[in-house]
Formats: C-alpha cells, sequence, structure tokens
C-alpha cells in the first residue's frame, strides 16, 4: 500500500505536468505522511542530499562546458574534427561525430554537446546540400558518446546513488572504449545512410592544415588530459579536477584566446546556475524518494522478484537493460540514475555483475532514452537547434538507434569492454 | 487586478534577478573556495579545513534559489505529453494544480526548513565556526522564494495573463 502512495503521487503528478523534482518530493512527503513518520524527515534527506562534496563536480563541470562553448574551445575542436575525417563518406556526419568524441571528452554533458556541436555543424550541414533530418539525427545521436568519455557527471550521479562506493576513476575509465565503439559504429550507420542518399564530402585539408588545426585547439585538448590524468592519478578528488577544468577554461578563453568578455562570462554563469540548480534539485528530491525505497525494502523485494523469474545473468540484464530502456523514454536521465540505481545494482550485484561495468551500461541505456520521444532532453535540444519536429527526426533516426542499440547489447554482454581499461591501472 | 499583477511581475522580476545573480555569485565563489583549496594544498603544502564545507553551503543556496528562479522563468523539467491530449481549458486547471503542489512543498521547505534551523542553532559547526543552522538556510530562503514565485504564476493565471513554461513569456512585457 505504501508503495501503492508512493509511485501513485509520484505517476498522477507526472501526469499532470508537476516539473519531475517536485513530483519526487511530494511523492515522498505523501508516503512518509501515510506511515505516520515525521514529515521533516523528507527535507532534511532533501538538505542532506544536495549538501554532497562529489555533487560539486556537476556544476563545476557544467560551468567548464559552458565556458568551452561561448569561449570558442569548443570551434576549435570541431575544426580538427573537421578536417580529420571530413573527406570520409558521410562528410559533414562524421565530423559532427568525431567532434562529439572530442567535445564530450571535455564537457561530458550529452545536452551540452548536442547544443554546441549541433548549433555549430546543424547549420553549416543544411548549407551543404545534407537533409536537417540527417543532421540532427547525428547531433543527437552522437550527444551520447559524451557521457560515456571522461568526464562523465552522470557517472559522477551513479557513484554517490550507489552509495559513493565506488570509484569514480574506474568509472570514468570504464567509458572510453564503450564511448569509442559508439562512435564507430554511428559512423558506420552515418556512411550507409550518406551512400544512399548520395551526400557529398569534403576535400581533405592537407596534413599541415591538420596540424595547424590541432596546434590552435591544444589548450582544449590539454583540458582533457588534466582531467583525466588527475582523477585517474588521484591527485584530485573529481570536484577539485571539475573546478580546475573551469577555472582553466576561464583561463585560456580570457587570457589566450580572448574570446571571454564580462557579457559571455555573465551569460555562461548564468547557464551554468540554471541548469545546474535544476538538476541538482532533482538528484535531492529524488535523494528522499530513494531513501524512501529502501525504507520500504524495495531493492531487497526487486531482488527476490528477479530472482524468481530468471536464475540467467543473460536474462536478467536482458530485463534490466528493456526496463530502463521503457523508463527512459518518458523520464530524464539523472532523476532516472538516481531511483534506479539502488533498485537495480542490487539486482545486478546479486547475479554477480560487476558495479562499475553496470555504472557504464546503466548510463549508455538512459543516454538512448535522451534521444528517444515522448521525453528526449537532447532530442529536444536537436530538433531545436535544427527547426525540424521531433516528429521529422524520429522518421529518419532509426539506423542510429540501431547503432546505439548494437553498442548497447555488446557493452551490456561482453564485460570486457568496460573492465579491461580500469584493471590496466590496478 | 491585471495592472496589479504587472506591477508585481516588475517587483518579483527584480527579486528573481537578485537571486539569479547571488546563485551565480555563489557558483563563482565556490570555484574560487575549491581552487584555493587546490592551490593550497599543492603549491603552498598547507590544508584550508574550512573550504569544502563553506563551499557545500554555497552550492546549497545556488540550488535552491536557482531553483526558485527556474520555478517563475518555467525551465524546469516536466513530463508534458499527456498533456497535448488536454483541451486548454484542462490544460490550464492541471498547470494551476501543479502550481499548488509546487507552493505546498515550497510551505514545507519554509516550516520543516525553519524547524530544522531551530534544532541545529544550538550546534556549532567544528570546522567553520557558525551556527548548525546555517545549514539548513538555502533550504529556507529557497522555499519562500518558490512560493512566492509559484503564488505569481496561480495568480497570473487567474487573471488570463500568461506563465512561462520552458521561458517562452516575456512576463513583464505581456
Amino acid at each position: 500500500m505504501e508503495l501503492w502512495v508512493l509511485f501513485g503521487t509520484f505517476g498522477l503528478l507526472l501526469a499532470i505536468g508537476t516539473p519531475v523534482a517536485f513530483c519526487l518530493g511530494v511523492a515522498s512527503f505523501a508516503t512518509v505522511a501515510y506511515l505516520g513518520l515525521p514529515p521533516m524527515v523528507v527535507f532534511q534527506r532533501l538538505n542532506s542530499g544536495v549538501s554532497v562534496f562529489a555533487l560539486m563536480a556537476i556544476p563545476f563541470f557544467i560551468f567548464a562546458g559552458e565556458v568551452m562553448v561561448r569561449g570558442d574551445i569548443a570551434r576549435r575542436l570541431i575544426a580538427v574534427a573537421g578536417a580529420a575525417v571530413g573527406h570520409f563518406k558521410g562528410g559533414l556526419g562524421q565530423v559532427n561525430i568525431a567532434s562529439s568524441l572530442l567535445f564530450g571528452g571535455i564537457s561530458g554533458s550529452a545536452a551540452a554537446d548536442a547544443s554546441a556541436i549541433g548549433g555549430l555543424m546543424i547549420p553549416q550541414m543544411k548549407e551543404r546540400g545534407y537533409d536537417v533530418d540527417y543532421a540532427v539525427n547525428i547531433t543527437v545521436t552522437s550527444a551520447i558518446i559524451a557521457l560515456m568519455i571522461p568526464p562523465s557527471h552522470n557517472m559522477i550521479i551513479y557513484s554517490i546513488a550507489a552509495g559513493g562506493r565506488i570509484s569514480i576513476a574506474d568509472l570514468f575509465t570504464a567509458g572510453i572504449v564503450p564511448g569509442v565503439l559508439l562512435a564507430l559504429s554511428l559512423a558506420v550507420a552515418a556512411w550507409f545512410v550518406a551512400r544512399r542518399r548520395d551526400y557529398p564530402t569534403e576535400a581533405f585539408p592537407g596534413w599541415s592544415m591538420l596540424g595547424q588545426l590541432l596546434i590552435n585547439a591544444i589548450p582544449g585538448i590539454l583540458l582533457i588530459a588534466i582531467i583525466f590524468g588527475g582523477v585517474r592519478s588521484g591527485i584530485f578528488t573529481a570536484s577539485e579536477s571539475s573546478c580546475i577544468a573551469a577555472l582553466y577554461a576561464l583561463a585560456v578563453t580570457t587570457l589566450a584566446y580572448r574570446t571571454m568578455g564580462w557579457a559571455e562570462f555573465v551569460g555562461a554563469v548564468k547557464a551554468a546556475v540554471r541548469t545546474t540548480a535544476m538538476v541538482l534539485l532533482v538528484i535531492g528530491c529524488a535523494a528522499s524518494f530513494g531513501w524512501l525505497l529502501a525504507f520500504l525494502k524495495v531493492p531487497a523485494s526487486m531482488v527476490v522478484l528477479m530472482q524468481s523469474v530468471s536464475q540467467n545473468p543473460i536474462v536478467i540484464l536482458l530485463l534490466i537493460n528493456v526496463m530502463l530502456l521503457i523508463l527512459g523514454t518518458f523520464m530524464d536521465m539523472a532523476p532516472l540514475i538516481v531511483i534506479t540505481t539502488p533498485i537495480f545494482l542490487p539486482v545486478a550485484m546479486a547475479f554477480g555483475i560487476d558495479p562499475v561495468h553496470f555504472g557504464v551500461i546503466l548510463v549508455l541505456n538512459l543516454g538512448i532514452g535522451l534521444c528517444t520521444p515522448p521525453v528526449g532532453a537532447v532530442l529536444f535540444v536537436g530538433c531545436a537547434v535544427g527547426r525540424i519536429s521531433v516528429w521529422q527526426a524520429v522518421r529518419t533516426i532509426w539506423p542510429f538507434y540501431g547503432a546505439a542499440f548494437a553498442t548497447l547489447l555488446l557493452v551490456t554482454y561482453i564485460p570486457a569492454l568496460s573492465l579491461w581499461l580500469p584493471s590496466l591501472f590496478h | 487586478m491585471q495592472s496589479g499583477l504587472k506591477t508585481l511581475a516588475v517587483a518579483l522580476g527584480h527579486v528573481a534577478n537578485a537571486a539569479l545573480w547571488l546563485s551565480g555569485t555563489g557558483l563563482v565563489l565556490m570555484t574560487l573556495i575549491i581552487g584555493a583549496q587546490v592551490f593550497f594544498r599543492y603549491v603552498l603544502n598547507d590544508s584550508i579545513i574550512w573550504s569544502e564545507p563553506a563551499a557545500v553551503i554555497l552550492m546549497g543556496w545556488f540550488i535552491f534559489l536557482g531553483a526558485a528562479v527556474g520555478i517563475r522563468e518555467g525551465y524546469h523539467l516536466s513530463f508534458d505529453v499527456l498533456l497535448y491530449l488536454v483541451p486548454r481549458r484542462g490544460k490550464l486547471v492541471l498547470y494551476t494544480l501543479s502550481d499548488i503542489v509546487v507552493t505546498t512543498f515550497g510551505a514545507g521547505m519554509v516550516w520543516y526548513g525553519w524547524q530544522l534551523m531551530a534544532s541545529a542553532a544550538g550546534v556549532r559547526l567544528p570546522t567553520l565556526g557558525v551556527s548548525g543552522a546555517v545549514d539548513f538556510m538555502p533550504l529556507f530562503g529557497g522555499g519562500i522564494l518558490m512560493m512566492l514565485f509559484s503564488i505569481e504564476r496561480i495568480l497570473r493565471r487567474a487573471a488570463g495573463l500568461p506563465t512561462a513554461r520552458f521561458g517562452e513569456a516575456d512576463l513583464e512585457e505581456a
């Protein structure tokens, strides 16, 4: 019955359009009241849920991403990608994917990636005669790469949701191979679609030009080394390294590139505040929701339930993936990570799945959910930038969904893809 | 009623703007504090003990203030799909219901935030040397703004004025 109150209130409020954070908070409040517990506990959990030092990496990375977009770091990285892969079949589509790989390595946010790269690439692709749906589809699906390549703040959310015991350095490292794999499979899909629609390719500008562009982009590439090296070596915590990333991006854009004036700075700060306040309020409210789930022993019942369905980890992983994909189509990533991790992680671990491996599956799976209607933040951003309707975009997005699903299956069933690279550091 | 609400919109616009600037300042200060923490530890070989708890409190302020402004500007994530099926009048009723829910939650933040502040008031935070009530102030302050902004939305809708959803409407002009 308590679960009916919890999920019923949540579902009802969600359906009438209440912001997700408040659906979570009020559902917890109603359940606590029904159980006769002091309601204060909901707000205490909300407050302690946002007072976590490790969470600070999220505002810092988002802030750093805003600075990079407004201060020209992103454009220079895209220029490198353009010179390097523009001459392959699929031309600017391949450039778009390679840019996500490079830019994702510094921003770590799929929505930031879609708006930054989409904003630069989609108009350019339109001009060169590509269909808009192709441009939007590639922008949207390749943005998932940003979630896999470190720094990924969603991996940090997962680590916190799992009780903070899973190493962020391992999660960061584990995402690299699956992220590159996703880029490759999207590139194959882009190649096929481009061949069928007979899109142009770009001329290769020559090695000296590529070298020149690479030198121009070095400060951005260095940023990847600072973040990854700092966290991996244990010199910095993830929060500290993200803070250094923001300060470094500010220093490069104001001192070296001279692209960051006062107006750009204020714009970057305000945009970062808007995005992070929204995401972190959801995480805080999900903290009291998650506490209630644990209080009502939902994770333990879920383990029993799943064990009664099957004893086979392959079947269980498939089941979890299908459930997450369905949830991902109509809910956003951060709240889903916070809510589903305490429920599904114990199940996965009961079936012998490594928590780092599970984190990669979860982030990739929910990342696909960001690109699927009816609710997909990244899909919305892509469509808004390309000025087409969601329907126009998803009508032809199937090859790219296919590539992403294939990657998800490979990552799910070949643990070594996630776990091999971190194992080298132990 | 409409002209009164327009004056209110201008006044609350200033409040929201001030809250956004405060949040932004909080973010910048947080960046500087944690940057200083790293600098002191590795360059000066001297740890700052107050930096992490101070930055966490700043984060609380900027989350709750920023989230309150988000209510006024309508940038919170919500699930809109079912609403497409509802006729316009019904939609307005549901929006108002949502705003009432948010107001209630804001009231909870104020009421219980106050109680939490009162219960922690006597405790001294060891690293910062200030009262434990400071930990819960953002909850209380953010709750007040959330209530204010969502009540404004309810009143505006009742008076037939537009309210922002995903930042579509400019409140002062409308």
